[in-house]
């Protein structure tokens, strides 16, 4: 069990999560866009899955978003819920196009960063908690997901290395490589 | 490329559900996710310090680049109302002191009996949807779930997790914040009207003696400053936020002789009969400008003050809070913009009366029996939170358990 755990992505996911989410606690909260607080740990849970596919994007949403509701004093599996969603959108999105350019790479990212930043308050009111929809909804969906996208060519190399993605997996010429 | 199957959709599944599940545990309670969150913020703790330490730099640039217009403006215009308050500062912190008396004669409950716990503002919530703010103080310095939250303005929340050595505090504007409240109505028609005061009831003459206040004036003086620990300032970053609340609030309770800055003959604009803590004192203020007419002959001129009583609830992020189930009568008085509003400590509340919360902003009537809905805006400013005060008060229903 613990050979594979050390094998598996969660050895380098969490670690990273950690310092991931450390920085959206410390600068990203403080530094808003337009009164938008930024959503780093979202972007990065979004590139996760356009660069590693649904399945890992939604792992990579799930544990961040625990972490994110364990230090964040939200109910624990609020977060994950809307994450992990975002997380396997994104690595949905990512099916469409075989080697997606960095572009459309930012593009899915954004893409499910803002379903994940919508979930948030849907996951809220199922809770049962009155009146979640902040007043500007839509601006804070449209700046999480653009900043989300401007993020994604930072945040994409990192992603795959936490995710131990190797490189035929997402480079093109070595995918047709392994395939054949 | 990677290939949607029937095998990743039950990941996802499974993860979903895992997720619901563990809301579903969290929401009712589960001793186990509780130890969880607190060994997980003891894990992130030094991470958290580094990555201040690391991205510190940066953000105090981006903040002074981005700030520095804002500041200097918001420095002039500070420095307009500084001057402004500095006249009903005296009045006020003499009428606190003569009602904290009042109250202790018939022996009635105050705020100053109430312990507070300075503490540091450290976080705040990451998202855009909670109004929650990190406080460097837990458990072990007995803070505990429930607990009202105050600064120099007032009101600022509640506690509504622990740690052992921080706390979360749920702003009022959050929408799940409710807390019972008592409008003082009757007192917002009158502001506009200038009027000298002569606090304390001194003459004009004995008042200019005082004018210029002496090196020992509190620089301080927020609600609970007065009420509770008299020249208590509030400390700085570094000196440890010890409480030295038994010592000051000797100094608070001393006779009227002990009050240096409360002597002041001021200009004032009124209500200053309603001091910064709120509580509900008429100073003898003439609207005439007749400095030496007893006060008895004034009274005439005061606001009759009423209390209405209702249920201030948060409204979420860029709204205003709202205070519901207002009884208003007419025939007693009427609910006014302006109308200050502060806690009314019923039986089961968990913040204590008399903690000032705001002033009526708006007031929008409906139809039927469910009276005025009436919105609030804070005396305290939430967006610039640095030290804040835990009010150890427990209801007594919570005490007897």
């Amino acid at each position: 069990m613990l050979a594979a755990f050390l094998q598996s992505s969660l050895v380098r996911l969490i670690p990273v999560g950690m310092v991931v989410l450390a920085i959206q606690r410390t600068i990203v909260v403080d530094l808003p866009v337009a009164d938008v607080i930024i959503q780093f740990v979202l972007a990065f849970v979004a590139t996760a899955g356009a660069v590693g596919g649904s399945e890992r994007g939604a792992i990579a949403g799930f544990v961040l978003g625990l972490m994110v509701d364990l230090v964040g004093g939200t109910p624990i599996g609020s977060t994950a819920i809307a994450f992990t969603v975002a997380g396997a959108v994104a690595g949905l999105l990512a099916l469409l196009v075989a080697d997606p350019q960095w572009w459309l790479v930012a593009a899915f990212t954004g893409i499910g960063a803002a379903v994940g930043e919508a979930m948030l308050p849907v996951v809220r009111l199922f809770v049962g908690q009155e009146n979640p929809w902040p007043p500007e909804m839509l601006k804070i969906v449209v700046v999480v997901a653009v900043a989300a996208m401007v993020l994604s060519p930072l945040l994409a190399p990192i992603a795959r290395w936490s995710l131990r993605l190797r490189r035929a997996e997402w480079d093109a010429s070595r995918a047709e490589e392994t395939v054949t | 490329m990677a290939i949607y199957t029937v095998g990743r959709r039950r990941v996802i599944l499974v993860l979903l559900l895992t997720s619901a599940l563990l809301l579903t545990l969290d929401l009712r309670g589960n001793a186990v996710l509780d130890r969880g969150r607190d060994a997980f913020s003891f894990v992130m703790g030094p991470v958290e310090d580094a990555a201040e330490v690391v991205t510190g730099p940066v953000e105090r640039l981006w903040s002074a680049y981005n700030d520095y217009p804002d500041v200097k403006e918001e420095n002039e215009i500070l420095r307009a109302r500084l001057a402004e308050i500095e006249g009903t500062q005296a009045a006020a912190q003499a009428s606190v002191i003569d009602f904290n008396a009042l109250l202790s004669l018939q022996d009635l409950p105050s705020l100053e009996d109430i312990p507070t716990e300075v503490a540091e503002v450290v976080g705040r919530s990451s998202n855009n949807l909670d109004q929650l703010v990190e406080i460097n103080k837990g458990s072990l310095d007995g803070i505990r779930v429930g607990m009202a939250v105050v600064n120099e303005a007032g009101l600022i929340g509640r506690i509504t997790a622990t740690n052992l050595s921080s706390s979360q505090v749920m702003l009022v504007t959050d929408s799940r914040y409710s807390v019972a409240v008592e409008v003082l109505a009757g007192i917002g028609d009158i502001e506009d009207v200038t009027t000298d005061t002569t606090p304390s009831g001194l003459t004009p003459d004995e008042a200019d003696d005082l004018s210029s206040p002496p090196d020992d004036v509190p620089e301080a003086t927020s609600p609970l400053d007065v009420l509770a620990e008299g020249d208590f300032p509030l400390p700085d970053s570094d000196d440890g936020l010890e409480d030295d609340t038994g010592e000051a609030a000797d100094d608070a309770s001393g006779d009227e002789s002990d009050l240096p800055p409360s002597t002041t003959t001021t200009t004032t604009t009124l209500p200053p009969a309603i001091p910064a803590d709120g509580s509900p004192v008429q100073t003898a203020a003439s609207a005439d400008g007749d400095d030496d007419a007893p006060a008895d002959e004034d009274e005439a001129d005061l606001p009759e003050v009423a209390k209405e009583f209702g249920l201030l609830e948060g409204a979420g992020r860029g709204r205003l809070p709202k205070v519901a189930f207002v009884q208003d009568n007419p025939a007693l008085t009427t609910l006014q913009i302006g109308d200050l509003v502060q806690t009314a400590g019923i039986d089961t509340s968990l913040a204590p009366a008399g903690i000032p919360v705001g002033r009526v902003i708006n007031r929008a009537d409906r139809p039927g029996v469910a009276g005025p809905l009436i919105e609030v805006e804070l005396l305290a400013d939430l967006d610039q939170l640095v030290f804040v005060r835990v009010v150890q008060f427990q209801p007594p229903p919570e005490l007897g358990q």
